[in-house]
C-alpha cells in the first residue's frame, strides 16, 4: 500500500526559496520608502527637533543599520544553506546516513562558534551605545537655565503649572505647553488618578504619571515650532482622546505669552459678552473649571482664563473654534464618550454669547 | 539491569498483548465515559482543539480591531467596545490560546516521545483541562454579557482599581487567570514527572528529544512564573477590588508599580512559556525533514536553559518608562540583550543542521523558514526595545505592538503551524495535503507581515497603543488600511488551514506509523496512536532510536498488560526501577473542577465563596483518592 | 507472534513508597510552586516598606512577638511526626504511620490553634493600609496551606486506620511528609519577616 511512509525514501523538488524571500523583502523595503516620505510627520520619533530627541534619533539610526545588516547575514546563510548541493552528505557512508562526518561536524562548530562570538560583541557594543546614550541624555538636564512645568494626567486631559518660587510668576493652563526655544525644560510629573503617559516624541520619549509618585524628564526644543504628543498609558475609555501640543516659540515671544497667561482673564467688553460670562457662572461649569478674575474656581477640569489662546480643545481632540466649541459643550459625550464633563441643559439664547465669552478669553 | 545492548531475543505474544492492553486501556462510552477519559492522547487532543477554538475568537476580535483602525476617526466600534475588544483580544491570545496549546500538544506528543503509556498523573491532567475550560466560560461569559475586561490584558491599576473599574469586568478576569494558572501548573507538574520519571530504559538524560528537554524546561518555568500572577492578579488586584486590601492603592500605601513588578516577574517568563516549546518543535521538524542529527544538541538544551533563566531576570524592561534608577534600568538592559545570545546559539545551530542535512522542502520547514525570517526580525526590534532611550521612544507604540507579534507569531504560532504539518499524519493516521499546505504558508506569511510591518512605522510615526480611533491629519491611516487587508489575508490562510485539516482527514494520504523517516520514538508506534501508545514499550538505545538498525531495537516485557501500567526509570541514565500502575477512567476529576469553579465563579462576588470552592475541592478530591476495596490488603 | 530483543521487568515490585515515586516529584513541585508564592510575598513586605516613611504605619501596634514564638515548638515537633509516618510508611509499619500522623495531627492542630489566639492579638486587619495588607496576605496563605494540609493528613490517618495500607496509600502517607515539611519550614522566614521585620527595617 503506497502511503506517506513508503514515500519517505524518495526525493521531492527544491523550491527557490530564498529568492521568494528576498522578493517579498525588495517589496516591502520599496513600499516603506515609498510611504514613510508621504505623509505628515507630527509626533514622530523620525523628526527629532532637540538634542534629547536627536540623540535617540542617532542611537536609532546605528541600530537600525546594523540590526537590518545581521538580518539580511542570517537570511543569506539560511537561504545558503538550503540551495547549496550537497556534496558533503551525499558522499557519506550509508551506515552514517543520518550523521555527517567528524570533518563537517568540526567546520560546523567554528562557524556556530563565530557566528555566537560575534553576537556577543555586538551586543556589548549596542549595550555600549545605549548606556552611553542614555547617560548623554541624561547629563543634557542639569543646565543652569532650566525651566520647571508640571504636568499631572488626568483622565482625560493634561493639568500644566509653571514652577516659580516666585508666586506671582507661576501660571495656570492645560493641554498646551509653551517652551522657549533653546531653554531645557524640566517636566516633573504625576497624576490624580490613573497611570498616564507624557510623549512628545520629537522632543524626547515618554515618562508615565503615575499617583503619588513624580517622575521627571528634561525636554528641549531648538527650533520654534508645534510639537504634538499624546498620552501612552492606556487610561481609560478617552485614552485615544489625550494629546496634547509644546508650542515652542522664540524667547521674546514666550515671555509675552507668559506676561498676558500671568494677567487674570479678560474682562467682557460689551453686554454680549457678560451675558456669556453670566451663563458660564451659572450653569455647573464652575464645579469643575476655574476662570482667574471670576468666582469660578473649580479644579478637576482645564483652567479657562486663557481659553482662547489655545490652539485645540477636549485635550488635542478639536480645532479652538467657535463652531468646535458649540458642539463640545452641547454635546460632548457624542465627541468624547464616557468623559467626565457634564452635558448641560442650556437654553439656545444662552450658547452663543457662552461661546463668544469663552472664545474671548486670550 | 541487562544493559541493553545484551538483551535476548524473545518471542511476544502480541495477539494476547494488544488484546490484554485494549481492555485495560479502553474508555468508558456514552457521555459519563466522555468526561472520565484521562489517557493523554485525548486531554491532548481536548487541549489541542479547544486552544484552536480560541485562537479563531482571538482573532475574530483582532479583525474587529483592524476594521475599526483601517479608518480614521471611524465609528464601527465605540471607545466602550474596542476597549474590551483589546482587552479580550490580549488575554484570550495569551491565557486561553497559546499556553493551552502549548501544553496541549506536550501532553500529546511528551508520553510518545519518551517511550509511555500515558502521563504520571492522568486524572491531575484531566483536572487541569476541565479548569482551563471552566476558566474560558468565565471570561466568555463576561464577553457576551458585555461585562468583558477593558483594561488591557495587564489591567494595570490604578485604572483596574476599585475606584476607576467599577463593576465585575475586572473581577471576571481577574478570576479567570486562577483558572487557566491552576491548569498550566497542573501540566507542568506532570509533565516533569513524566519526563523524569517514565523516560523509556536507556533514555538518558543525553537521549532525550531536544523538544522533551524544552517541555522539561518550560515546565520549570511555569512553577516559578504562575505564582507571581496569582499573586497579582488575585491576592493584589482582586483583594484590593473586592475586600478592601490596600496593596496597589497609592492612597493607602500601596503602590502600582508593585503590581507591574510582580505582574512583569510573571509576564516576561510566559512569552517564553510559549516560545520555549516552539523552539522544541523547530528542533523537532529540522531534524527529521534534513534528515540528520541535529548539530549541537548540548548547545541547544544549554541555550533553551539560558533562554528559561535569563528570561526571570528581564521583567523592568517592560517598566522602562516608569521614571526607574537608571542603573538598574542598565542592567535589564544588559539581560535584555543577552539572551538574544541563547536564541541566537539555537538558530545557528538549526541553520547549520540545515546546511549539512538533505533538506526536504514539505510544509513544515517552510514554517521553520517563516519562523527565522520573522522571529529574527522580532528579535532585532527586542534588542531596539532593550535600549532605555530607544525604548522609551517606541514603548506603548504600534511599534511594540508590532514587535511582540512578530515574536510571538514568529517566534511560536509559526512554528506551531509546522507542528501540526509534522505531527498530524501521527495524530491523525492521514497526511495533510502538501501543495494547500504551502498555500497555506503563503497566505499566513503574507499577510502576517503585511500586518505586522507598517506597525513599526505607525510606532515611529507617533501612534500609540490602545486607541480606538485616530484623526485623519495624523497620515496614519494608509499604513492602517494595509494592516487590515493583511489581517484578512491571515483570515484567509486561517481558513485554508482548517479546510485542509479537515478535508485530509478523509481524503488525506495515508500516514503509516512514520511517515517523514523521524528517529524520535512517537515515530515508533501506529498512527494514530492507540489508547495504550505501543504494544511493548521500546527502550532508547540511542537519541535517534529508530536511526538505529531495527535488530538492534529493545523493547520491554514483563509488565501487567490487564491493568494500566507503565514503567518507572530512574533520573540520570533511565534504568528501570519499579512498575506502576495508573488509574483508569474517573468522574472525580471533572466533578472536582466543577466544584471548584462553582466556588471560584462565587469568589468573584463575594470572597467567603472562597471557602465554597475549598470545600467543593475537598468533595472531590475524597471520590478522587476513595481507596478501592482490594487496596484494603497491605 | 513476534521475535524481538526484550528487556523483561517482570521481577521489578509494583509501586515504590521512595523518592523514587512520580508522586513523590509530584508533591515536591506543589511545594515548590508554594514556595514561589511566599517569595513573592515576602518580597512584597520590603517593597511596601519602602514605599511607606513610618513603619509601621500609625495607629499599628507590631504583631506581639513572644505568642507567634512559642508557637513555633509544635510546629517544629509536628514534623518529627511527620518524619515517623514516613518512615513506617516506607516499612509498611501500620503502627508507626499512625502513631506518627497521630501526632503531626495533635500538635498541628495545636499550633493552629496557638496561631489563631495569637493572631487574634493583632489590632490591625487587612484595610489598615498596604502594611495590614501584606501582613494578613502572608499569614492568610501560610494558615490555608496548613490547614488544608492537616485536613489531608487526617484523611491519611482514617485511610491507614481503616486498614487500607496499599503501596498507594503508604506512599500518600510517604509523600504528605514533604508539605508538612514545607509548611514547617516556609514559616521560619515568614515569621522573621513578619514579626521581626519591623524590628530590622522599621522606622517611627
Amino acid at each position: 500500500m503506497r502511503t506517506a511512509s513508503n514515500r519517505a525514501a524518495h526525493d521531492s523538488k527544491r523550491l527557490p526559496v530564498c529568492l521568494r524571500h528576498l522578493r517579498i523583502a525588495a517589496t516591502t523595503a520599496y513600499f516603506v520608502r515609498g510611504s514613510v516620505c508621504a505623509f505628515a510627520r507630527s509626533q514622530s520619533v523620525l523628526d527629532p527637533a532637540g538634542p534629547q530627541s536627536m540623540h535617540v534619533f542617532r542611537l536609532w539610526s546605528w541600530f537600525l543599520a546594523i540590526l537590518t545588516a545581521i538580518f539580511v547575514i542570517v537570511l543569506a546563510l539560511t537561504a545558503w544553506a538550503l540551495t547549496r548541493r550537497h556534496r558533503g552528505i551525499e558522499q557519506e557512508p550509508l551506515e552514517r546516513v543520518h550523521i555527517p562526518s567528524r570533518e563537517t561536524e568540526r567546520k560546523l562548530l567554528w562557524t556556530v562558534g563565530s557566528g555566537i562570538a560575534a553576537t556577543v560583541l555586538i551586543l556589548f557594543g549596542l549595550l555600549i551605545a545605549s548606556v552611553t546614550t542614555g547617560k548623554a541624555i541624561s547629563e543634557l538636564g542639569n543646565k543652569q537655565n532650566g525651566m520647571v512645568v508640571e504636568v499631572i494626567g488626568n483622565q482625560w486631559w493634561w493639568y500644566v503649572r509653571y514652577v516659580n518660587d516666585d508666586a506671582s510668576q507661576i501660571v495656570v493652563t492645560a493641554n498646551e505647553i509653551h517652551i522657549p526655544v533653546g531653554r531645557p525644560v524640566r517636566i516633573r510629573g504625576t497624576s490624580n488618578d490613573v497611570i498616564h503617559s507624557f510623549w512628545v516624541p520629537e522632543l524626547n520619549g515618554k515618562r508615565d504619571l503615575i499617583p503619588s509618585r513624580i517622575t521627571d524628564e528634561w525636554i528641549q526644543a531648538d527650533r520654534p515650532g508645534r510639537y504634538r504628543g499624546q498620552c501612552a498609558e492606556f487610561c481609560g475609555m478617552q485614552h485615544a482622546h489625550m494629546s496634547l501640543w509644546v508650542i515652542a516659540d522664540p524667547p521674546d515671544e514666550f515671555e509675552k505669552w507668559k506676561a498676558r497667561q500671568l494677567q487674570p482673564a479678560v474682562d467682557p467688553s460689551d453686554l454680549h459678552l457678560q451675558a456669556g460670562r453670566d451663563v458660564f457662572l451659572k450653569y455647573a461649569c464652575v464645579y469643575c473649571h476655574s476662570i482667574t478674575g471670576t468666582t469660578a474656581n473649580g479644579q478637576v477640569a482645564p483652567d479657562l482664563t486663557h481659553f482662547a489662546s489655545r490652539t485645540t480643545l477636549a485635550a488635542g481632540t478639536l480645532p479652538n473654534t467657535k463652531g468646535n466649541l458649540a458642539g463640545w459643550i452641547v454635546d460632548p459625550q457624542t465627541i468624547k464618550p464616557g468623559n467626565h464633563m457634564a452635558t448641560l441643559n442650556l437654553k439656545p439664547e444662552e450658547l452663543q454669547p457662552l461661546v463668544d465669552y469663552l472664545e474671548s478669553l486670550q | 539491569m541487562t544493559p541493553l545492548v545484551a538483551t535476548p531475543v524473545r518471542e511476544i505474544d502480541d495477539d494476547r498483548e494488544r488484546r490484554d492492553l485494549e481492555r485495560s486501556w479502553r474508555s468508558k462510552p456514552g457521555l459519563v465515559g466522555w468526561l472520565s477519559a484521562n489517557t493523554h492522547q485525548k486531554i491532548g487532543m481536548r487541549y489541542i482543539v479547544t486552544a484552536f477554538i480560541f485562537l479563531l475568537a482571538g482573532g475574530i476580535e483582532a479583525l474587529l480591531m483592524r476594521i475599526q483602525l483601517a479608518k480614521a476617526d471611524n465609528t464601527f466600534l465605540g471607545p466602550d467596545r474596542y476597549n474590551q475588544m483589546f482587552t479580550t483580544h490580549g488575554t484570550t491570545m495569551m491565557f486561553l490560546f497559546a499556553v493551552p496549546m502549548m501544553e496541549g500538544m506536550a501532553v500529546y506528543l511528551v508520553p510518545l516521545m519518551i517511550g509511555t503509556r500515558n502521563v504520571a498523573f492522568p486524572r491531575l491532567n484531566a483536572f487541569g483541562y476541565w479548569m482551563y475550560v471552566f476558566g474560558a466560560i468565565l471570561l466568555y461569559w463576561g464577553v457576551f454579557t458585555n461585562t468583558a475586561p477593558d483594561m488591557g490584558w495587564f489591567a494595570y491599576p490604578p485604572l483596574s482599581g476599585p475606584q476607576f473599574s467599577p463593576g465585575k469586568r475586572v473581577d471576571f478576569w481577574a478570576q479567570m487567570i486562577t483558572f487557566t494558572e491552576i491548569s498550566a501548573l497542573c501540566v507542568a507538574t506532570e509533565i516533569i514527572a513524566t519526563i523524569v520519571k517514565q523516560r523509556a530504559p536507556g533514555m538518558s538524560l543525553n537521549r532525550i528529544p531536544i523538544y522533551v528537554w524544552s517541555m522539561l524546561i518550560q515546565s520549570f518555568m511555569i512553577l516559578f512564573a504562575m505564582p507571581a500572577v496569582m499573586v497579582a492578579s488575585t491576592v493584589m488586584l482582586l483583594n484590593d477590588r473586592t475586600i478592601g486590601t490596600h496593596f496597589v492603592n497609592p492612597w493607602a500605601g500601596g503602590d502600582p508599580l508593585l503590581y507591574q513588578h510582580v505582574f512583569w516577574f510573571f509576564g516576561h517568563p510566559e512569552v517564553y512559556l510559549i516560545f520555549i516549546p516552539a523552539l522544541g518543535f523547530v528542533s523537532a521538524i529540522v531534524e527529521t525533514h534534513s534528515r540528520r542529527a541535529m548539530f549541537g544538541y548540548p548547545a541547544l538544551v544549554l541555550a533553551q536553559l539560558g533562554n528559561a533563566f535569563v528570561a526571570f531576570g528581564l521583567w523592568v524592561h517592560h517598566m522602562f518608562a516608569t521614571d526607574l534608577p537608571q542603573i538598574g534600568e542598565s542592567y535589564f538592559t544588559a539581560s535584555s540583550m543577552m539572551i538574544a545570545i541563547a536564541s541566537g546559539t539555537q538558530i545557528f545551530c538549526w541553520i547549520a543542521t540545515l546546511w549539512s542535512g538533505r533538506v526536504k522542502m514539505r510544509t513544515p520547514i517552510y514554517f521553520v523558514l517563516g519562523f527565522i525570517f520573522i522571529f529574527v526580525l522580532g528579535g532585532l526590534t527586542g534588542i531596539m526595545l532593550a535600549s532605555v532611550p530607544l525604548d522609551l521612544q517606541v514603548h506603548d507604540t504600534f511599534f511594540v505592538v508590532a514587535h511582540f507579534h512578530y515574536v510571538l507569531i514568529g517566534g511560536a504560532l509559526f512554528p506551531l503551524f509546522g507542528a501540526f504539518y509534522h505531527w498530524y499524519p501521527k495524530m491523525t493516521g492521514r497526511v495533510m495535503d502538501e501543495f494547500v499546505g504551502k498555500i497555506n504558508f503563503w497566505l499566513l506569511f503574507i499577510g502576517f507581515n503585511l500586518t505586522f510591518f507598517p506597525m513599526h512605522i505607525l510606532g515611529l510615526h507617533g501612534m500609540t497603543r490602545r486607541i480606538y480611533t485616530y484623526p485623519s491629519e495624523m497620515g496614519w491611516e494608509p499604513m492602517n488600511a494595509l494592516a487590515t487587508v493583511g489581517a484578512f489575508i491571515i483570515l484567509l490562510g486561517g481558513i485554508v488551514f482548517i479546510l485542509n485539516a479537515v478535508n485530509s482527514r478523509k481524503n488525506g494520504e495515508e500516514a503509516g506509523p512514520d511517515p517523514w523517516d523521524g528517529g524520535t520514538l512517537e515515530w515508533a508506534t501506529a498512527s494514530p496512536p492507540k489508547d495504550y501508545n505501543f504494544l511493548n514499550l521500546p527502550a532508547a538505545t540511542s537519541r535517534y532510536p529508530l536511526w538505529t538498525d531495527p535488530k538492534e531495537r529493545v523493547v520491554v516485557t514483563g509488565l501487567d498488560d490487564t491493568r494500566r501500567e507503565v514503567l518507572v526509570t530512574t533520573l540520570m541514565d533511565a534504568e528501570p526501577h519499579h512498575r506502576l500502575v495508573l488509574p483508569g477512567p474517573s468522574i472525580w476529576p471533572f466533578l472536582t473542577a466543577l466544584f471548584s469553579a462553582i466556588g471560584l465563579y462565587g469568589s468573584v462576588f463575594k470572597f467567603s465563596a472562597y471557602y465554597v470552592a475549598m470545600l467543593g475541592a475537598f468533595v472531590g478530591l475524597v471520590g478522587w483518592f476513595w481507596p478501592r476495596r482490594r487496596e484494603a490488603e497491605s | 507472534m513476534i521475535a524481538q530483543r526484550t528487556l523483561d521487568v517482570s521481577e521489578l515490585p509494583v509501586g515504590s513508597v521512595s523518592s523514587h515515586a512520580p508522586l513523590w516529584w509530584g508533591q515536591l513541585m506543589l511545594a515548590l510552586i508554594e514556595a514561589s508564592m511566599f517569595f513573592i510575598l515576602l518580597a512584597m513586605y520590603f517593597y511596601i516598606r519602602l514605599s511607606m516613611d513610618v513603619w509601621p504605619p500609625p495607629g499599628i501596634q507590631l504583631p506581639p512577638v513572644r505568642p507567634a514564638t512559642i508557637v513555633l515548638i509544635p510546629l517544629v515537633l509536628s514534623a518529627a511526626g511527620s518524619y515517623i509516618a514516613s518512615e513506617a510508611a516506607k516499612k509498611n509499619d501500620r503502627g508507626g504511620m499512625l502513631l506518627g500522623l497521630g501526632l503531626n495531627i495533635v500538635l498541628a492542630v495545636l499550633f493552629l490553634v496557638a496561631r489563631g489566639f495569637a493572631w487574634g492579638e493583632w489590632n490591625f486587619n487587612w484595610r489598615a493600609t498596604a502594611y495590614g495588607s501584606i501582613m494578613w496576605g502572608i499569614l492568610y496563605l501560610h494558615t490555608i496551606d496548613a490547614v488544608a494540609d492537616v485536613i489531608l493528613t487526617v484523611c491519611l490517618f482514617a485511610a491507614i486506620a481503616l486498614g487500607y495500607t496499599s503501596v498507594k496509600q503508604r506512599l500518600g502517607v510517604h509523600v504528605d511528609s514533604i508539605l508538612w515539611y514545607f509548611i514547617v519550614l516556609i514559616w521560619l522566614p515568614a515569621y522573621v519577616v513578619l514579626y521581626w521585620g519591623a524590628r530590622f527595617v522599621g522606622a517611627r
